[in-house]
């Protein structure tokens, strides 16, 4: 008895300074989002503004502009490096990314739809993409159970390329058919944070609410799903309950997450790529990991996507596949298959 | 030992005279159908040159460029495909799945919207396509072109590639990000002329030179050793059905733009007709070219006047049964 507290105490003392560190890096991250841009607000100007000098055109940059994308940029890094985690952790997978398996494109392709057909209100676009993300979800999870697919990562993960495929394929589609709804939907499935009104963050606060408390009920019982589905029973877990939480939460995450910032691929791999390295394979750290990191990489590529083709930007889903696909690369040219 | 006579292949004949078929009447049908309407019979007279002026420009000139382009297109791709999966004794393992065509794209986009280099397009796309392939066989080691891992490595290709061509659409002038456009979604609009002539001789040469190596593609399904055995120099034929390989999906797309899932199911189709136990060459490249003219056909009239792009229908037609084949619970060999 005495051996496990020392150990849980073991845990929280290397667990708390790695979230300093890792909280330390995100503030650097949203300072340098607050003061770099793609703009002639040179950095220099936007401290002197937040530092209190009167400067009319940096204030209505930074607090019009760059501030709503800070926002977002973190709380879609928050959501989307949660909901990577969890699935992973759910299907042994080390690849299952909600981008990848074509969650997001299951809720990029709701959106389009229900853009088409009339849906402008920013609710409506957050209730759809919630439940496109939920049938994502549940047909990743449904393919999971079929025989040998769910031992096979590299099988799912093509799987879910295939469906990501169809699914933009389809979207390309529906703006052939109307070209007002095309320009918004095209907009909008580029996946980036900027020009996004700080409205739709309002709308989606309540669904990433629900999932956190999801996953804090989900956090334990997951650990202990990883020692395998029988030690989980035995251990008075109920696998079904689990797993059923756990596809809720994802679908909350990923659809709250495209219904801000669009589909992003790749950062639901990265985040609890860099999260396991640092804290172990223990689920529930990797997990409060995620919490500063997901923001950081986002933000990061944010901030990237802004100064790299200057005074143009880059779309922000282009910068996380260049940094995601490269991770993908490593995953699978790793030795072994790291396993969860 | 008896030498076992090979039985003239009736099968096969049957199969690739029933695919070619096909082919003829596909693309009568996409030679009559369009805007304006022309009957099958005076299609035909039009080809032979013995039609109304009016209607042997409207086939002639306007049609016959694009129809011809997107079976060669087709049967390039089909090729590729069916010659990738035999090399790497994987069905899966074809162009459009492992980001050949999507780095072939890429380099074909620098070429049209002028980053640097101002080659021509076939010759930027096959820089393109050669790139990703050694990318993907250096990137799976030695014993990865069986399994998964090699495919898995194309995916990760395929995505940078993708956003590179996003990157450079994105920093363009608005009118060279339209030019390039129909490459990025797969479609017939785009091509010009010369990349068309430069695809017809490459796929002439291609299925000359793989007709000539047929025996030796065949000895790759055994086991290396037996191969060897049979007297098949293994590393020249696998270079040089790679090379090929790569030069068919790189002048194909510089036509027609990644539509590759063209290479998975021909291949597929043709497998499943034609006799065990051969490679299905021609049959492929038969059913490639019905397939892109079919998929073309479908995307000019199915929303007239709107146009889908060729590589939007394939898409849809071909994800799902790749889906299939991905999901079934105990999978036909795979590697």
């Amino acid at each position: 008895m005495n051996a496990l507290s020392a150990n849980r105490v073991l845990a929280s003392r290397e667990l708390l300074p790695q979230l300093l560190v890792a909280g330390i890096f995100l503030l650097l991250v949203i300072l340098a989002s607050l003061l770099l841009g793609a703009g002639p607000i040179s950095a220099h100007v936007s401290l002197e503004t937040l530092t209190g000098s009167t400067h009319p055109d940096a204030w209505f940059v930074i607090s019009e502009l760059r501030f709503p994308r800070t926002v977002i940029a973190v709380v879609t890094g928050l959501a989307l490096g949660l909901a990577g985690a969890l699935l992973q952790s759910m299907t042994r997978n080390p690849l299952a990314e909600p981008g990848l398996l074509g969650v997001s494109a299951g809720s990029g392709f709701a959106v389009a739809l229900a853009i088409l057909l009339g849906a402008s209100t920013a609710t409506l676009t957050t209730v759809v993409a919630q439940l496109g993300a939920l049938a994502g979800c549940g047909l990743v999870i449904a393919a999971t159970r079929v025989q040998g697919l769910g031992n096979d990562p590299v099988r799912l993960v093509l799987a879910g390329a295939t469906l990501s495929g169809l699914l933009l394929a389809l979207t390309s589609m529906l703006m052939l058919i109307d070209q007002r709804a095309a320009d918004e939907i095209r907009f909008w499935i580029t996946g980036s944070v900027a020009g996004k009104p700080l409205a739709v963050l309002a709308t989606t606060l309540p669904f990433i609410g629900m999932a956190l408390m999801l996953v804090l009920a989900v956090a334990k019982p997951l650990a202990a799903m990883s020692l395998g589905e029988k030690a989980a029973v035995g251990l008075g877990h109920h696998p079904g309950r689990i797993r059923l939480m756990v596809t809720l939460a994802v679908a909350l995450l990923v659809g709250s997450a495209t219904a801000l910032a669009g589909p992003l691929i790749f950062v639901g791999l990265v985040v609890p790529f860099i999260t396991r390295a640092i804290a172990g394979p223990d689920i529930r750290r990797t997990l409060w990991l995620c919490l500063p990191v997901g923001p950081a990489v986002v933000l990061g590529a944010d901030v990237v996507s802004r100064l790299v083709a200057a005074p143009a930007e880059m779309p922000l889903g282009v910068v996380t596949a260049l940094i995601g696909a490269p991770v993908l690369l490593a995953i699978v040219r790793a030795g072994r298959m790291p396993s969860l | 030992m008896n030498r076992i006579i090979p039985l003239p292949d009736k099968r096969n004949a049957l199969v690739n005279s029933l695919l070619l078929a096909l082919l003829m009447i596909s693309t009568l049908t996409s030679l009559s159908t369009g805007t304006v309407q022309v009957s099958l019979a005076d299609t035909l007279a039009a080809l032979l040159g013995q039609a109304d002026p009016m209607t042997d420009f409207v086939i002639n000139e306007l049609r016959l460029n694009r129809v011809v382009a997107g079976l060669l297109c087709g049967a390039a791709l089909a090729l590729a495909g069916c010659l990738m999966q035999t090399l790497a004794r994987n069905r899966l393992a074809t162009p459009g799945i492992i980001g050949i065509d999507n780095a072939a794209t890429a380099f074909a986009v620098a070429s049209v919207v002028g980053i640097g280099l101002s080659l021509a397009p076939s010759a930027m796309a096959l820089a393109g396509a050669a790139t990703a392939t050694a990318l993907a066989f250096g990137l799976a080691g030695a014993k990865g072109t069986r399994g998964y891992r090699f495919i898995v490595a194309g995916i990760g290709i395929g995505a940078i590639a993708a956003a590179i061509t996003q990157v450079m659409l994105s920093r363009v002038a608005i009118d060279d990000a339209n030019a390039a456009y129909p490459w990025t979604v797969g479609s017939l609009n785009a091509r010009n002329p010369e990349s068309v002539k430069v695809l017809a001789a490459g796929l002439a040469l291609g299925y000359l030179v793989l007709m000539a190596i047929t025996r030796a593609l065949n000895t790759l399904q055994f086991a290396d050793a037996v191969a060897i055995a049979l007297g098949t120099r293994l590393k020249a034929t696998r270079i040089l059905g790679l090379g090929l390989s790569v030069l068919l999906t790189g002048l194909a797309v510089s036509v027609c733009g990644p539509v590759g899932l063209v290479s998975l199911l021909a291949p597929e189709l043709a497998r499943a007709l034609s006799r065990p136990g051969k490679i299905p060459l021609t049959a492929s490249a038969l059913a490639g070219a019905s397939f892109l003219v079919v998929a073309d056909l479908l995307g000019r009239s199915l929303f007239s006047p709107l146009e889908v792009p060729a590589g939007i229908i394939s898409a849809i037609v071909g994800s799902p049964y790749l889906l299939w084949i991905l999901l079934r619970p105990t999978p036909r060999s795979l590697t």
